[in-house]
């Protein structure tokens, strides 16, 4: 018998596609991006050597590393700074997350927000029930209410969805469908602004 | 059946703008393909706690690695290899640490308990799903609820066609075997 074909096989295949048990729970997507955004990529020389660690050294040995490490730093650094920055502005639509940056191996990381001040961000996921638009777009006051910055992702529910880091504090924002229509978050509360035109969503968000 | 599985049809330039640093395309790959990576953790460990951990593992690692991640390769089969190692990598740990069967034990072949609903069907399908080995649940996963083409599963396991092929089959003889009893009893 084709296992393509088999009854059997295909209403197993069928039970286990629609598991109810496996419905994501927004606050383990929430987690996951703070986990994945917590530690920063590897990049420039750090990307290609790795978690590379100095050899022990003694005396003379260590001094003429020392010496070559540090004319080779002066060769390198202008290549290395001419790199563009891994964290892009908020102008085109991505967004820096404090501590970011390459730390030295074997040195704990700081976070940039425990030494400026700045707060982290904090990944906010923004779901929309509207199996029957086209296009949705989260506009709101973190990204000057812009239809083309964030879009939403339609999953095969007919659920929309987008995962936003944002600074902690109060947000207003609204859902744009199909590019004209300015829909309020059924599950969120109102806000009292028309920063959009018309009345909003409020979301708070807290530091972790 | 299809090459391109239902809900899998992610922007192949999300992976591309990962790569480059963009976070927001990160949250986007996630937002997508989150669902079926749960799905398939879930079927392969056996409870959420556990599979949780493994996708979030799973896509703590993808956006540590994007810089590997060929500008011309596909990204699902490139996600569920490391996905599948995790789920792997957690099950043996779990079996070192608890010998437990999630499931409980399955009853012998001809002793199925009768399912007169939905509810028992899907927890005999798990209990025989749990019985299997490891590498034939996985292999029949990946055919046959992620829908995923052969030449993509050896991509994803390592494992040549023709022996993923048999242990599709095995997975499947097995399912029917025990199954088939509840489906005439229904």
């Amino acid at each position: 018998m084709s296992d393509g074909q088999d009854v059997v096989i295909r209403r197993v295949a069928e039970t286990l596609r629609s598991a109810p048990e496996a419905v994501p729970d927004p606050r383990a997507v929430a987690r996951l991006l703070s986990a994945a955004w917590e530690t920063p990529r590897p990049t420039g020389i750090r990307r290609w050597f790795g978690a590379w660690r100095m050899p022990a050294l003694s005396g003379l040995g260590a001094s003429a590393v020392a010496a070559a490490a540090l004319l080779m730093g002066f060769v390198v650094r202008g290549a290395v700074r001419e790199r563009p920055s891994q964290e892009p502005a908020m102008a085109t639509g991505e967004f820096p997350v404090p501590g970011g940056g390459t730390p030295s191996a074997g040195v704990p990381v700081v976070p940039a927000a425990a030494v400026t001040g700045e707060a982290a961000l904090v990944p906010t996921q923004f779901v929309l029930d509207r199996p029957d638009a086209h296009a949705v777009a989260l506009v709101g006051d973190f990204n000057d209410w812009q239809g083309g910055e964030t879009p939403l992702t339609r999953l095969e529910s007919g659920v929309w969805t987008a995962t936003v880091p944002l600074p902690p504090g109060r947000h207003v924002y609204a859902f744009l469908v199909d590019g004209t229509l300015v829909v309020a978050d059924p599950r969120a509360p109102k806000s009292g602004d028309a920063d959009y035109g018309r009345e909003g969503s409020v979301v708070m968000v807290f530091a972790r | 059946m299809s090459e391109t599985p239902p809900g899998s049809s992610i922007d192949p330039t999300l992976p591309l703008r990962a790569k480059a640093g963009d976070r927001q395309a990160f949250a986007q790959l996630v937002d997508v393909m989150y669902p079926r990576s749960l799905r398939f953790a879930l079927h392969m460990v056996g409870n959420r706690e556990d599979a949780e951990e493994a996708v979030q593992d799973a896509f703590v690692r993808v956006w540590h690695n994007l810089h590997r991640f060929r500008d011309d390769a596909r990204f699902e089969p490139w996600l569920f290899r490391i996905l599948a190692n995790r789920c792997r990598s957690l099950m043996e740990k779990r079996r070192r640490h608890q010998a437990v069967v999630q499931y409980g034990d399955v009853p012998e072949r001809g002793s199925a308990p009768r399912a007169s609903d939905d509810r028992d069907w899907t927890e005999e399908i798990h209990r025989v799903l749990a019985t299997l080995p490891a590498e034939q649940r996985e292999a029949f996963l990946l055919r046959h609820v992620e829908d995923m083409a052969y030449e993509d599963i050896a991509a994803i396991t390592g494992v040549g066609l023709s022996a993923l092929r048999m242990r599709v089959k095995r997975a499947c003889d097995v399912l029917r075997a025990r199954l088939s009893e509840v489906i005439r009893d229904e």
